[in-house]
């Protein structure tokens, strides 16, 4: 869990009474015959590690990352010998990001080098310089490490490229894929049928607004905006209302008008996918055949003219053409400007606990709007049906292992074992119930009864992890293509939609064919046969 | 020239004594580690081009022999000139070594420039003649980043009159002279990147921003700073202005300070007065120190990025995009290093060209005038 989310949930509980009647029902657990218990020894484990510290006993260390590691052991038990590894050592690269992910690794996979004998050595790498060293390391062939903490984004970088070995059948047993959320099945985490990727996060974006703003009497409107033709009627609609809340000016939808290192296009990507997406298609950025992009299509010029006409309309706050989503976020829903937004989880969670949050008892969540009518791409028309894309920004994190250990047996399989312990199922509920930085991404995850009795206030529990569920199984679900450089692609647009939104294009499909014809140019430049091998590749074409 | 000479005895701790075979053992040595040196590189560069297989896994056999070869010219100056040889050991090591830490990366910055090298494709490195100059030439991208920095180091002419009048105060008699000289200098004293968060996106925040709230306070009714193309670049220039006019302003009162009373006394009996005796005297016989502040700060500004790349990212629209930022987006953001290096290395060369001109100029014209 991010640690924003989990001091939300904490901020959340009710009282301590709460706890203690998750305590007391862990209690009795205990005292029930020996018999009853054997045969939940699983659901123990489970429920004893969720104890480690204990919700809201402050923030876990390094001891009780060993702890839980420890008492997750059992599935490399069953499939190492103790001490197999002897003489073994293995470079696991990863972030430091909040000191979380790679200190929590090492707590881990402390206990895991004693069982097995193998050692590990660590590169931690802040957020921002992880790209450039990623990129580095591929480019100049001095891939350093053995275990890679990477997105899915990357894998066009690095298993197009065959820097990657292929993950062994015992080890999808033994991490036991097929709980993996809908989307982060294959074809994420593969490539031309091959599978390497341990997932160990989840990532999508979700619906936040004000429900102050909707319902019956309210300035919004009775419904909340379920369409992105409605978010936008009801952004103009609310121009000269006053906010309930702040008796400020009301308005309606954030869009994030300025670039984010890359990250900004996922938001003209939220309403786009809506658009766009159809559920007969995976691809929605370009044609996997030819790699023309897709972005100057009519459904995404939609999505553009969509954002141009709340700006011309004046729907935005002041100054939002020098808005990134950081700011629509933490700067203005948060602090009660504007009521529809859309982000990662993050936002929920500061919702409650922040200091600069205002919205915390008025935030409701649900997925990415839809749209009421869609573009079919291959048809090359408009389909008058209505259609829902949520998006998976980011797709997630995962663990895996790179070429070098290939030619070692020994080693191979200390690798893939070292990994798969990280991304077992139990050990996945804790991080998913404790500030780790990854996300829940496993379908029992969502089992709320598990995270009550562990001590979680079930209302906001399921009303914060529902939206992401949803999300994250919904069948057309937009993911983004896993090719090289698609970050590029992202920081070119950005420029092009800035110069867009800022009046320079005569109007939204002449911004939508800079974008276009810049990709086309990355395309040719990294390589267009390469990547619309790679591009069908990651779709599982 | 004499003290150069062997006959200056002053100079000279121990005669010289060359013998041919001396000087012939110090021409061996530089050619023969140079020829060592050359023939590694080039079994290296034929294994890099895939010739042959020399079984070097990296370029440091190479650097080791660039070592050697250093280390025997700087030997062999002694064999073959003496104690001239010596004096040479003075500068000569140091002069190896800013060589290699200078020309060497250029040389390489070049042979990136004119590639395309994207570090996502798997092609790799690719020479591509000068394709990247013709991209350049048409990328609107660039040029608005050009046209920008136009604005940007004219304005300078307007934080130079601030930076002067600010430094004429600080060298008159006021109270708390001391202090004033310390409060000016704060802006000064503060990264770049926490101005552009403190300022730029917190007290300039449009809605809550203690500067927002005073211009809704003075009547405006939605301030904005970052909306239209002009304000956001005002804005830009006033956030970087801020931060550097006490560098041009401390330079321009070590000036001031440095004019002898006589001069300014004299002026006074002679009835110059105010106005007068600032531009008749102190002007300019500041030039000299007012031309030196202008020149840096143009340096200076030429690689403005840090405000923009946190307060605007070159938006919006482009509007406050600067060389550098642009670079930045193009070289960290898309990987995309042959082509920021050939826009890097166009830049210095306009940097170069346009700074040369400027000196020139104003040893031309900024002599002092008394």
């Amino acid at each position: 869990m991010k640690v924003g989310i989990y001091n939300a949930l904490m901020g959340a509980q009710i009282s301590r009474r709460r706890m203690l009647q998750g305590a007391t029902a862990l209690s009795a657990m205990a005292a029930l015959p020996m018999t009853a218990r054997m045969a939940s020894a699983q659901d123990n484990i489970r429920a004893e590690i969720l104890k480690i510290p204990g919700v809201g006993m402050g923030s876990p260390t390094d001891a009780d990352w060993q702890k839980v590691g420890e008492m997750c052991l059992g599935a490399t038990k069953a499939s190492v010998a103790e001490g197999e590894f002897a003489g073994v050592e293995l470079t696991f690269m990863g972030l430091n990001n909040q000191n979380l992910h790679n200190f929590l690794f090492r707590g881990f996979l402390t206990p895991w080098e004693a069982y097995t004998g193998a050692k590990i050595n660590w590169i931690d790498l802040a957020q921002a310089d992880y790209n450039s060293r990623l990129q580095q390391s591929i480019a100049t062939g001095t891939v350093d490490f053995d275990i890679i903490e990477m997105g899915a984004p990357f894998e066009g970088d690095t298993a197009g490229k065959g820097l990657l070995d292929e993950m062994p059948d015992w080890v999808s047993a033994q991490i036991d894929e097929s709980d993996l959320v809908g989307y982060l099945q294959p074809p994420v985490g593969t490539w031309n049928g091959k599978k390497y990727r341990i997932t160990i996060d989840g990532d999508c974006h979700t619906f936040a607004y004000r429900k102050d703003y909707f319902g019956e009497g309210a300035i919004g409107g009775a419904e909340v905006p379920k369409t992105w033709q409605d978010v936008n009627a009801v952004s103009k609609a609310l121009i000269g209302k006053t906010d309930p809340l702040t008796g400020l000016p009301a308005h309606g939808y954030l869009d994030p008008l300025k670039g984010w290192g890359g990250f900004g296009m996922y938001f003209i990507a939220n309403r786009a996918t809506a658009y766009v997406k159809h559920p007969d298609d995976p691809a929605w950025l370009f044609d996997p055949d030819t790699m023309k992009p897709r972005v100057n299509n009519p459904g995404w010029v939609q999505a553009i003219q969509d954002v141009m006409d709340l700006i011309a309309a004046g729907a935005y706050p002041a100054d939002q053409i020098n808005a990134d989503p950081g700011t629509t976020a933490f700067s203005q829903f948060l602090a009660g400007t504007g009521s529809m937004l859309m982000w990662w989880g993050d936002v929920g969670s500061s919702a409650r606990t922040s200091d600069t949050s205002v919205v915390g008892d008025v935030a409701g969540f649900g997925i990415n709007p839809g749209s009421t009518r869609r573009y079919n791409s291959a048809a090359g028309a408009w389909e008058e049906t209505a259609n829902e894309a949520p998006l998976m920004a980011y797709i997630g994190w995962g663990i895996y292992v790179t070429s070098r250990v290939s030619g070692d047996e020994k080693k191979r399989k200390a690798a893939w074992s070292a990994a798969a312990h990280l991304g077992g199922k139990d050990l996945s509920l804790w991080t998913a119930a404790y500030p780790s930085g990854f996300q829940p991404y496993r379908n029992s995850h969502f089992d709320y009864a598990e995270w009550e009795a562990a001590g979680y206030d079930r209302a906001y529990v399921e009303d914060y992890l529902s939206s992401n569920a949803d999300s994250y199984n919904h069948p057309n679900a937009a993911i983004e293509p896993r090719i090289p450089g698609i970050f590029q692609y992202y920081s070119v647009a950005e420029d092009e939609l800035s110069k867009g939104f800022a009046g320079q294009y005569a109007s939204a499909q002449e911004t939508a064919d800079a974008i276009a014809a810049a990709w086309e140019k990355i395309t040719d430049q990294i390589g267009r046969e390469s990547q619309i091998a790679l591009y069908k590749a990651s779709l599982g074409m | 020239m004499s003290v150069m000479s062997g006959a200056d005895h002053l100079h000279i701790v121990t005669s010289d004594d060359i013998s041919p075979g001396r000087v012939r053992a110090g021409k061996l040595l530089i050619w023969g580690s140079a020829a060592l040196m050359v023939v590694i590189a080039l079994v290296q560069l034929g294994q890099s081009l895939g010739w042959w297989n020399a079984g070097f896994t990296t370029w440091r056999p190479t650097l080791y022999a660039y070592c050697l070869w250093a280390t025997a010219v700087c030997w062999a100056q002694v064999l073959i000139r003496g104690e001239q040889g010596k004096r040479t050991l003075f500068v000569l090591p140091a002069a190896l070594f800013v060589i290699s830490l200078t020309v060497f990366p250029l040389l390489f910055g070049l042979i990136i420039a004119f590639s395309s090298w994207n570090l996502s494709s798997p092609d790799g490195r690719q020479f591509n003649g000068v394709a990247n100059l013709v991209q350049m030439w048409n990328d609107p991208f660039y040029w608005n980043a050009m046209g920008n920095m136009v604005w940007y180091v004219l304005v300078i002419i307007v934080e130079y009159a601030i930076a002067f009048g600010l430094a004429l105060l600080l060298n008159s008699q006021i109270r708390a002279r001391k202090f004033f000289r310390v409060a000016f200098l704060l802006p000064l004293m503060l990264s770049p990147v926490a101005v552009s968060w403190m300022v730029g996106k917190s007290m300039l925040e449009a809605r809550f921003g203690p500067i927002s709230r005073l211009a809704r306070a003075l009547g405006v009714d939605n301030p904005s700073f970052f909306e239209s193309p002009w304000m956001a670049k005002a804005t830009i220039m006033i956030l970087d202005a801020w931060t550097f006019i006490p560098f041009m302003m401390i330079m321009l009162l070590a000036g001031l300070q440095s004019i002898p009373k006589e001069l300014t006394e004299a002026a006074k009996v002679d009835g110059a007065k105010g106005w007068k005796a600032f531009w008749e005297i102190t002007f300019p016989l500041m030039l000299p120190v007012s031309v030196t502040a202008i020149l840096i700060r143009i340096i200076f500004k030429l690689k403005l990025a840090d405000i923009v790349i946190n307060v605007t990212s070159g938006g919006p629209g482009g509007a406050t995009d600067t060389v550098t930022s642009f670079i930045f987006r193009e070289y960290r953001e898309r990987s995309n290093v042959g082509y920021g290096t050939m826009l890097a290395m166009v830049y210095l060369v306009l940097i170069v060209i346009f700074m040369t001109i400027l000196m020139k100029w104003a040893a031309r014209y900024a002599r002092p005038q008394t």
